[in-house]
This record gives structure tokens, C-alpha cells and sequence, in this order.
């Protein structure tokens, strides 16, 4: 019984890793980026939520997923637009000033002292001896939804499949009529909408938000999104789970514990030795 | 006496410069230190100056002159630093805190965090771009964590593992002699025909391969070293401490180093020293001018300047500027200035062309993964895709 | 050749100009041209750890302008010096005290305060070591801080802390289930983990239950499920970690169980939005100061805290506590060097304030009444004083920030 509690403790921390990997992989597969500045964009979600609660959960949702759009996307246009078409380290070098920039100002304008930020009390649902909290259960609810969303979208509107000829080749898609960079903008957008979904239900597992919140979650993200398969959208929900799982029972073993993130990404490792695209990336044949 | 002067003119100078200056400098800060004239805190940035070019020059090689993208730097220097630590303690005993305790503390750590280099290599290079980059980034994060995790006997886990202090009048210069080793390998190495096969491969892989270039053999050679060196700037790392904790070598140091390469020209070894002594004395001078309340404003410096210089130096769109305002060109105009004689060398761009230098790197974050099989059978390959 | 050695010149002569603006004068005392006698912090400003740093930073500031005003105003017993605060960012790393020291040093420090942490701790008291300048360090607690004989702590050491909590779980627990939850990667909670399990009877120690966590881990799930049976929950952590447990804690751990922490919990009942009452568990701890505290000179103090410093972004702990602690027990010990008839002005070296304060520290009669440790005095003060090892002899005192089942 311990043991089921703990898988479904794991697959809401999944869920979690998993609408943060989202994000990470909808970014990279068009812009072939590494958003560092990803788990930060959480971060200004959580304390968009902070700020505006006091006026009503819902509006401070709106709000946070509002404010993440607008940051995102200026962050594409101010830090990594201009650098299109230069060495992608470059784009990797402003990522990570981009990273310690919003820390630095989010220490400036809230300082360092963790915050509470309690957005709802939730129940929780007894099956016998077996108890889920009501907030594990939305949150995986949620991560499914957003998934099955995200792969609709891109598969069967104009839109989404515009963002998969871009992602497969920027000149082709270009000369076929599409826009790139209303496609590179839209991308930044729904990414860093589910960095504020993603900080959302971080918040209701954990109801604390500092400066240094997203940093850790934003690596383990990508470390799922990579053992997915980058680029995969089921791939990044699957990394999400795994990687969730894991954690929570290499954490319920108390001689295993203090070796879990070491296990995490010794597991990745071993995947992409495996497996080297991940779990379900496609393979691709260099082009010579 | 002439024929010794048609020799020296003979000389490339352009060889030698980064050995010069660097020599001249520890010349000069040797004298000073001598004499007593010092302060602490220049002798302690002359430590971490020499400690970030070990680990600069290196990780270049990888990244600059192979072409692939590591995270892990840190990971070698915390093994270079742990193990070397370790060494020295056993020996302080026997030897003394000495040069000798030193030389062997380095040979030992170098050839550790070599051997990781090769385990890790061996599997890992099969991989490419940003997959390369998070296997590496997790390898950091494990040797962290299992250092953290050893006994107090052994590697001291959280607390750290007390290691003893070299006299630190002197310890700079010993650093400033490991630069100039570093530099002696990896420029030689870069200078030999293997380094050309290096920088192949970082061009065209498949076609380094064509040509018959044993391109595993060969970026496990580049990958090994650059793993040594950090070993050696760990080395140094635990003996300019009387500390060594592994919860310094996490990804963020990682990152640090690879800004220096990034910031210094991919492929261009002066740059990358000349970036790697800037951000550790720009670092330093912000800690010790920030204080109080202002400490937080650090970080967002740093991250300004950071991103303003890489958008300055790699917006396509402000090429045309950069070319029109650029500081080297002004500054070759006035020596061709001062010394209409030296066109010789500034035009001597022959012999230089073939040390690589300036390199595109379109190709180093790119997804494209060389999956064996298709290699061998295309066709097939693409019915399974 | 002529223009390769002019060239050659040139560059040896760029150096040399380079070199003179990094060289300042020699072997010298750095503080001769001080004005106020300095007093010098190195702590996390900035990044994860800032919190603790910057406490300390403000309660120092406020002790230090509390003695320039009694100082200002003269009178008898006064050393007629004023005195000046500095503290640089060490970011919570060893690889950063080599210059947030060397810096101070040679700005002219002359007492330090040590390190806010005690992992950059270990490096500062071996250069402090080497200049032989004093420290009195408000909170870096581990073991190894005052090994040298010009260092001295104001918090409880690591291993006092386990062995006092120890003490307590054999006379008070006898019988129960014992569970602790720690932090495998922090000194600190290792530390006191170690020393606690040491001392702990075996009759306790037998089927305990153990649960730990790395830094950047919040979701504590399956620690909570891990621990959910215990009677008793050892949490040697500090308060953010222990409120996210407690807070995934409830209605899964018993509601009789006992949250029972170090120091490192205090500041737990005063974080921004996390109302400790909502906690069905008892929550406390044994430590020397209560941030919550309604009585006595603590509360005169945060008083002052919160009337100086944003409650919210800059919330006082017992690291700001102790500095201020730490701030006035050296300027009670310069007054009792001064009546003992030894000498020094604003411009006197740091090594020989080190003797004078070495000396009257480990003297047998100087008891400095404080705000951290037990209020025995009238006035709500405490009696601290120090070892000759450097370790401080205070009355710890166990502090219930919320007792059982008074949510409901």
C-alpha cells in the first residue's frame, strides 16, 4: 500500500516535470534552443500568482499565464531574435544571462525570504487505506489534458503543423509561405504559458515560491524532456512521469535517498547510451 | 651573430606571443612577490586567474577545436581537486606541504580525472550537440553528488575535505607555470598533424571520416586531455584552498567556464585567456565593490553585460557595424603605423591559416544524429523513419 | 629585431604600469588610516542562502548604530570611538572567501564577524588564522569553526546541538517512534544528525525511521509517507524545508506526532503566508532565540527589527539575532579591555584586537548579557559567555512555536 501511495506521489511530481518538459521541448524543437531561462519563467509565474491573489485565484492565473506570454516572448525578441541565423552557443550563453537576470530581479523586487502562496485547500480521495490528495489528482488530470491538447494542435491545425515544418526544416518552410517568425513567437508563447501552468501546480504541491524556485525543476525538466526524446511531445510527458517516479521511490528508500538526483541522471545517461534520440525521438539521417 | 638574427626573424612570432606574455607577466608578478610587495588579495586573483585559464584553454580544445558542446567541466576538476586533495593529505606527512607533494598531487589528479574523461568519453561522444551537453551536465551533477555522499574518513561528504594549503606567496607562480603547460600541449597538439584532424572532424565529420581520419580515436584524444587539464586546475583548485567541498563544482561552475570560452572566440586560444583573467578579475572586483545591499545588483550585471557582449559580437544584423568599429583592426592600423616594417607579419597570414582559428559553429548545437545503421544503409534507414 | 625588442619593451612596460595598480603597499597595517573602528561580515547576499546573510547583515547595522548613538552622546564607561559595518557577499561558497576577505582585510578591517555559514567558514578562520584577526561568528555552527584560538562562536555548535536534543529524546521519549528528516548534502543537518544518533540510547535508536532530501527538492511526498508512523520526527533542517514537510505533512502524519528541530527551525512561525496554526502537529525547538517571542529583551530587539527592515523580503532569524548579539558582546568586551587598563584607538591592528579580545573572552568573568539563549536576568537579558575553545555556554531553551491540536 505504502508503495502505491508513493507511485501516485510520483506520477503527480510527473505531471509536473512533464508540463514543465513540455514547454522545454515545444522551444527546442523549433528553435533548437536550450531555453535556460525556462524554470526561471516559472518562477515570475509563481510570484505573478503571489501578487495577484490577494484579488482572486482565478485573476491571478490569468494573470500569470498573461505576464509569462508577454515575458517569454520579449525575452525571444530582446535576447535570442537578434542572434537568429548566429552560433546557437551564443543563443545557449544568453539563455543563461537571461537565467540570472530575472533570479537577480526577482531577489530585487521580492527578496530572498520564501513566500507561501496558498491558492486553494484541496481534499483528498479515500479508497480504502489508499489516500490521493485531490491537487495530485487535478495536477495529473491536467498534464494529460494539456498533452493530449498540445498534440492536437500541432498535428491537425494550420498552425501546428506550420510549427512542424519549421522544426523539420526553416528553409523549406519558408519558401512554402510560412511565416517563421510569427511561428518562433507563437512557440515562446504557448512554452512559456505552460511555464505558468507549470508554476501553477508546482504551487499547489508545493505552496512556496523564492528567487532560486525554478532553477533545479527547470535541469530535471530538460533531463526529462531529453529522456523522452526531444522534440516529442508524449516523449516529454513520458521523461516527466519516469523521471517523477523515480524520484519519489529512490526518496521513500531512506539508504537510497541521499543518491537520488545522482540515480536520475545516471538513468539518463544510460537512456541516451541506449537509446541515443530517448524514449520516443525520431531518428534522423545526417544530411551529407 | 647574424645568422642567430635570421633565426630569431624566422621565428613566427605570432607562435610564441601567448607564451611571452604570459611568461613576462609571471616574470613581473614573481619579482613583486620576491620583494613582499603583493597584497593577499592580488595574490588570491593571481591564483583563480590561473586556476580559470587551465580550465578555459581546456575546455576549448573540446568545444572550440572539436566542435562539441560539454557541460561537465566541473566534473573533472572536482574529481582533479578531490583526488589530488586527497593525495596531498597522505603525503603532507611524509613530504611536507612542498613543490614535491605538489608535482606528484597533479600527476595523480591529472591522470584520474583523465581516466573519467576516457570512461565517459568513450560511451558519451557517440552522442552529439545538446545530447552531448545534458549527459555531460548529469556526469557533473554525480560526481558531485557521490563526493557529497562519501564518509567523513574518507572524502569528508558535506563538510569537505580539508586539504593543506600551499604557501601562498608562491602558489601563483606554480599556477602560471601549469598555464604554460597547458598552453604547450594543447597548442602543440592543435599545431600537430592530430590537431588537424581535430578541427576536421569539428568541420565536416563525415567527411573527416572519409578521409579516413579515426574520428572516435580522435575526439576521445581531445575529450581525454581536456579532461586532464581540468583534473590539473582541480589540483591547483585544492591546494589554493584549505577546503575542497563538492557543492562548488555543479553545473553553474560548468557553465562559468564554457561563458569564458564562448565569450574569448570559439577556437582562438588568446581570446579565450585574455576572457577567462576579464571575467575572473570583473567577478572578483564586483564582489569586492558590491557590499552590503548592493551584492544583489551582481548578478545582474554580470547577466547584462553578458547578454549585451554575446548580442554585440553575434547579431547578424550588426556585422556591418562591428567591421566598421572594430578594435583589433584599429589597433593593427596603428602599429602598421608605428612600424611600416611589420606588414610582414600581419600579412604573413599563410603560415597562420593553418593553425585553426576561426571557425563557424552552425553545426555544434544541431540535432542531426548520426544513427550508424543508416550511415551504412541509407535506404533502410529510411523505411523505418 | 630592433622593433621585436621595442615591441618586446613595450609590452614589459604595459605590465609593469599594470602591476602598480594592482600593488598597494606591503606587509602594513591596513587599518591605520581608519577613522572608525571596522567591524567586517562575509555571508550569503545573494542567491539561495541570502535570506540567513542578509539578517545578520541588518540586526548587525542595527546594533552598530545603537553603540555610535551611546557612543555620540559620550559619558562614562565609553571607549569615545564610533564604529562602522561591513559585509560582502560570499554567496554561500568557500571558493568566494578568499576575496570577500582579503578585501575586508585590506580595507582595513579589524574585527570580524566571521561567516554567516560555515561551509565558506572553514576557509575564513584559516585566513583569519594566518593575520590572526578575531572572529566571533554569529551562526556559523560547525565544530570545526573555533579551532583556532582567535575564533569564537555565538550559536550552539553542531555537535552540542545533537547530543542536547539527544539528551532530551532519552529523558522525555522513552517508548516512542523516532523519525528524523535531514538533509544529506548540507553540513549542518549531517552534522547534528550524527552527533544526535551518537547519544541517543539504543532503546530509541532501535527501528528508527529515517527520511532525507538534496538541495533544490521541495516535493517531499514520499518523505512524509516514509515518516507518516513516528511519534517523534528529529528534523536538524532549517525553517523552509521543515514548513514544506509540515505542510505535505498534514492529515498523513499522525496528528499527536512531534515536530522537534534545531535552531535552524527558528523563523519557522513568522514565514510570509504559511500560518504555523494551520499545523495539527506540536512544533518545537531547542534553540537560543525565539523569532515569535513576546517577552524580554528578544522582543525589545525584533521590535526594532521589524520598526528598521521589511518583515516580508527581509524577515528576521536567529542568524540576526546572534549578530546583533555578536556586535554588542565585542563592544562590551573592548569596554571591560578599556577598564583593565589596555589601549587602543580607531587605528589599531586587527592582531592586536585580536589579543585584547581573545584575552577578555576567554577570561573567567565576562559574562555578556545578550538577547539570544535563556532571559535569567531582570531585565530579559541572557548570561553568555565562552569556553576557552571558543564554544559559548548559554541556557538553551526549548521553545513550543505551536502546541498540539490547538488548530482545530
Amino acid at each position: 500500500m505504502e508503495f502505491i501511495t508513493t507511485l501516485v506521489n510520483g506520477l503527480s511530481l510527473g505531471g509536473i516535470y512533464a508540463m514543465i518538459a513540455l514547454g522545454y521541448t515545444m522551444v527546442y524543437g523549433i528553435a533548437k534552443m536550450l531555453n535556460f531561462a525556462h524554470g526561471d519563467i516559472i518562477m515570475v509565474g509563481g510570484y505573478t500568482i503571489l501578487v495577484f491573489l490577494a484579488i482572486n485565484p482565478i485573476v491571478s492565473i490569468v494573470a500569470a499565464v498573461v505576464m509569462c506570454v508577454l515575458l517569454g516572448v520579449s525575452i525571444e525578441k530582446v535576447a535570442y531574435k537578434p542572434l537568429r541565423g548566429s552560433s546557437p552557443l551564443a543563443v545557449l550563453i544568453t539563455a543563461i544571462g537571461m537565467s540570472y537576470f530575472l533570479q537577480s530581479l526577482a531577489q530585487i523586487i521580492f527578496g530572498t525570504a520564501p513566500r507561501y502562496v496558498i491558492i486553494a485547500e484541496f481534499g483528498s480521495l479515500e479508497l480504502g487505506a489508499l489516500k490521493i490528495g485531490h491537487g495530485t489528482l487535478i495536477t495529473l488530470a491536467a498534464a494529460v489534458c494539456v498533452m493530449v491538447l498540445l498534440n492536437l494542435f500541432v498535428k491537425y491545425t494550420k498552425i501546428g503543423r506550420a510549427m512542424i515544418a519549421v522544426s523539420e526544416d526553416k528553409d523549406a518552410a519558408r519558401l512554402m509561405g510560412i511565416d517563421i517568425n510569427m511561428i518562433i513567437t507563437l512557440t515562446f508563447a504557448i512554452g512559456s504559458a505552460l511555464a505558468a501552468l507549470a508554476g501553477l501546480f508546482s504551487l499547489m504541491n508545493v505552496p512556496t515560491i523564492m528567487p532560486t524556485y525554478g532553477a533545479l525543476p527547470g535541469i530535471k525538466a530538460f533531463t526529462a524532456a531529453v529522456i523522452g526524446g526531444i522534440g516529442s511531445i508524449p516523449g516529454a510527458m513520458l521523461g516527466g512521469i519516469l523521471l517523477g517516479v523515480v524520484e519519489c521511490i529512490c526518496n521513500s528508500l531512506p539508504g537510497v535517498a541521499p543518491y537520488t538526483t545522482a540515480i536520475e541522471f545516471a538513468i539518463l545517461i544510460v537512456i541516451l547510451l541506449v537509446k541515443p534520440t530517448g524514449l520516443l525521438g525520431k531518428k534522423r539521417r545526417e544530411k551529407v | 651573430m647574424n645568422r642567430i638574427i635570421e633565426k630569431i626573424k624566422g621565428i613566427t612570432w605570432k607562435y610564441y606571443l601567448n607564451y611571452i606574455v604570459i611568461g613576462v607577466v609571471a616574470a613581473v608578478f614573481s619579482a613583486l612577490t620576491f620583494a613582499g610587495a603583493l597584497p593577499q588579495s592580488t595574490l588570491y586573483l593571481l591564483e583563480r586567474m590561473t586556476i580559470s585559464i587551465i580550465l578555459a584553454v581546456s575546455l576549448g580544445l573540446v568545444v572550440g577545436f572539436l566542435g562539441e558542446l560539454s557541460l561537465g567541466h566541473a566534473g573533472f576538476m572536482c574529481i582533479g581537486a578531490y583526488i589530488g586533495g586527497k593525495v596531498s593529505v597522505l603525503l603532507a606527512d611524509a613530504l611536507g606541504k612542498g613543490v614535491v607533494n605538489l608535482l606528484i598531487s597533479l600527476l595523480v589528479g591529472a591522470l584520474i580525472a583523465a581516466a573519467a574523461g576516457f570512461i565517459v568519453g568513450l560511451p558519451a561522444l557517440r552522442l552529439k550537440g545538446d545530447y552531448l551537453a545534458i549527459v555531460t551536465l548529469a556526469f557533473c551533477e554525480i560526481v558531485k553528488s557521490l563526493f557529497q555522499n562519501t564518509s567523513e574518513e574518507s572524502f569528508g561528504g558535506p563538510l569537505g575535505l580539508r586539504t593543506p594549503r600551499f604557501d601562498k606567496q608562491y602558489l601563483f607562480i606554480i599556477g602560471f607555470v601549469l598555464v604554460l603547460v597547458t598552453l604547450a600541449v594543447i597548442q602543440n597538439l592543435l599545431r600537430s598533424k592530430h590537431g588537424r584532424a581535430i578541427t576536421a572532424i569539428r568541420d565536416n565529420e563525415i567527411a573527416a571520416h572519409a578521409t579516413g581520419i579515426n574520428v572516435t580515436k580522435y575526439k576521445l584524444v581531445a575529450f581525454v586531455i581536456s579532461a586532464a587539464f581540468a583534473g590539473v586546475a582541480g589540483v591547483l583548485y585544492s591546494f589554493a584552498n584549505n577546503n575542497v567541498q563538492a557543492a562548488v563544482f555543479d553545473y553553474n561552475y560548468s557553465i562559468e567556464i564554457l561563458v569564458m570560452v564562448v565569450l574569448g572566440g570559439m577556437g582562438n586560444i588568446t581570446g579565450t585567456i585574455i576572457s577567462a583573467a576579464v571575467i575572473t578579475y570583473l567577478n572578483t572586483t564586483l564582489t569586492v565593490v558590491l557590499t552590503g545591499n548592493l551584492a544583489v545588483l551582481k548578478d545582474l550585471i554580470y547577466a547584462l553585460v553578458l547578454i549585451l557582449i554575446v548580442v554585440y559580437n553575434n547579431a547578424p544584423a550588426l556585422k556591418n557595424f562591428r567591421e566598421k568599429y572594430n578594435p583589433r583592426k584599429f589597433l593593427k592600423a596603428l602599429l602598421k603605423l608605428t612600424h611600416p616594417e611589420s606588414k610582414k607579419y600581419a600579412d604573413d597570414e599563410g603560415a597562420w591559416a593553418r593553425v585553426p582559428t576561426k571557425i563557424e559553429m552552425n553545426e555544434i548545437l544541431s540535432t542531426d544524429i548520426v544513427v550508424n545503421e543508416s550511415t551504412k544503409n541509407p535506404d533502410k534507414a529510411d523505411k523505418g523513419e | 629585431m630592433k622593433k621585436t625588442f621595442a615591441k618586446l619593451l613595450c609590452l614589459v612596460l604595459a605590465v609593469m604600469l599594470m602591476v602598480t595598480c594592482f600593488v598597494s603597499c606591503g606587509e602594513t597595517n591596513y587599518a591605520e588610516n581608519n577613522t572608525k573602528i571596522k567591524i567586517g561580515v562575509s555571508g550569503p547576499l545573494s542567491g539561495g542562502a541570502a535570506v540567513y546573510g542578509i539578517a545578520v547583515k541588518n540586526a548587525a547595522q542595527i546594533a552598530i548604530n545603537e553603540i555610535n548613538a551611546i557612543e555620540a552622546a559620550g559619558g562614562a564607561g565609553t571607549l569615545g570611538m564610533q564604529f562602522e559595518f561591513v559585509a560582502k557577499d560570499d554567496e554561500h561558497k568557500a571558493t568566494n572567501v578568499s576575496t570577500t576577505y582579503s578585501s575586508l582585510y585590506e580595507s582595513g578591517m579589524q574585527i570580524s564577524l566571521g561567516t554567516v555559514t560555515t561551509a565558506p567558514g572553514l576557509e575564513f578562520k584559516e585566513l583569519a588564522n594566518d593575520d590572526n584577526v578575531f572572529i566571533l561568528t554569529p551562526s556559523a555552527s560547525g565544530d570545526d569553526i573555533p579551532e583556532y584560538d582567535n575564533a569564537f562562536q555565538m550559536c550552539f555548535a553542531d555537535s552540542n546541538q545533537g547530543s542536547a536534543s539527544a539528551v532530551y529524546f532519552n529523558e522525555n521519549y522513552q517508548g516512542k517512534q523516532i523519525g528524523i528528516f535531514y538533509k544529506s548534502d548540507e553540513d549542518y543537518s549531517t552534522g547534528i544528525r550524527k552527533t544526535f544518533l551518537d547519544a541517543l540510547d539504543a532503546s530509541l535508536k532501535n527501528g528508527i525511521k529515517e527520511a532525507s532530501f538534496q538541495e533544490g527538492d521541495n516535493d517531499f511526498s514520499s518523505q512524509v509517507e516514509a515518516l507518516k508512523t513516528c511519534d517523534v520526527i528529529f528534523m536538524p533542517i532549517y525553517y523552509t524545508p521543515a514548513s514544506q514537510f509540515m505542510t505535505k505533512g498534514k492529515g498523513i502524519v499522525k496528528d499527536d506526532a512531534i515536530y522537534y528541530g534545531c535552531d535552524g527551525l527558528d523563523g519557522i512561525d513568522a514565514i510570509d503566508g504559511f500560518d504555523i496554526t494551520t499545523v495539527p502537529q506540536e512544533v518545537s525547538y531547542l534553540s537560543h532565540f525565539n523569532s515569535g517571542a513576546t517577552t524580554g529583551a528578544a522582543k525589545t530587539f525584533i521590535d526594532k527589527y521589524n520598526a528598521a527592515y521589511n518583515e516580508e523580503t527581509e524577515p528576521l532569524n536567529q542568524f540576526g539575532a546572534a549578530a546583533y548579539d555578536c556586535v554588542w558582546a565585542i563592544y562590551e568586551a573592548l569596554k571591560v579591555a578599556k577598564a583593565n587598563g589596555k589601549e587602543f584607538d580607531v587605528t589599531t591592528s586587527p592582531a592586536d584586537f585580536s589579543e585584547i579580545l581573545t584575552e577578555v573572552f576567554t577570561s573567567d568573568n565576562f559574562t555578556f548579557h545578550g538577547v539570544t539563549g535563556k532571559a535569567v536576568n531582570a531585565d530579559g537579558t541572557s548570561n553568555i559567555s565562552w569556553s576557552d575553545d571558543g564554544f559559548v555556554n548559554k541556557e538553551a531553551v526549548k521553545y513550543v512555536v505551536k502546541s498540539a491540536n490547538s488548530a482545530q
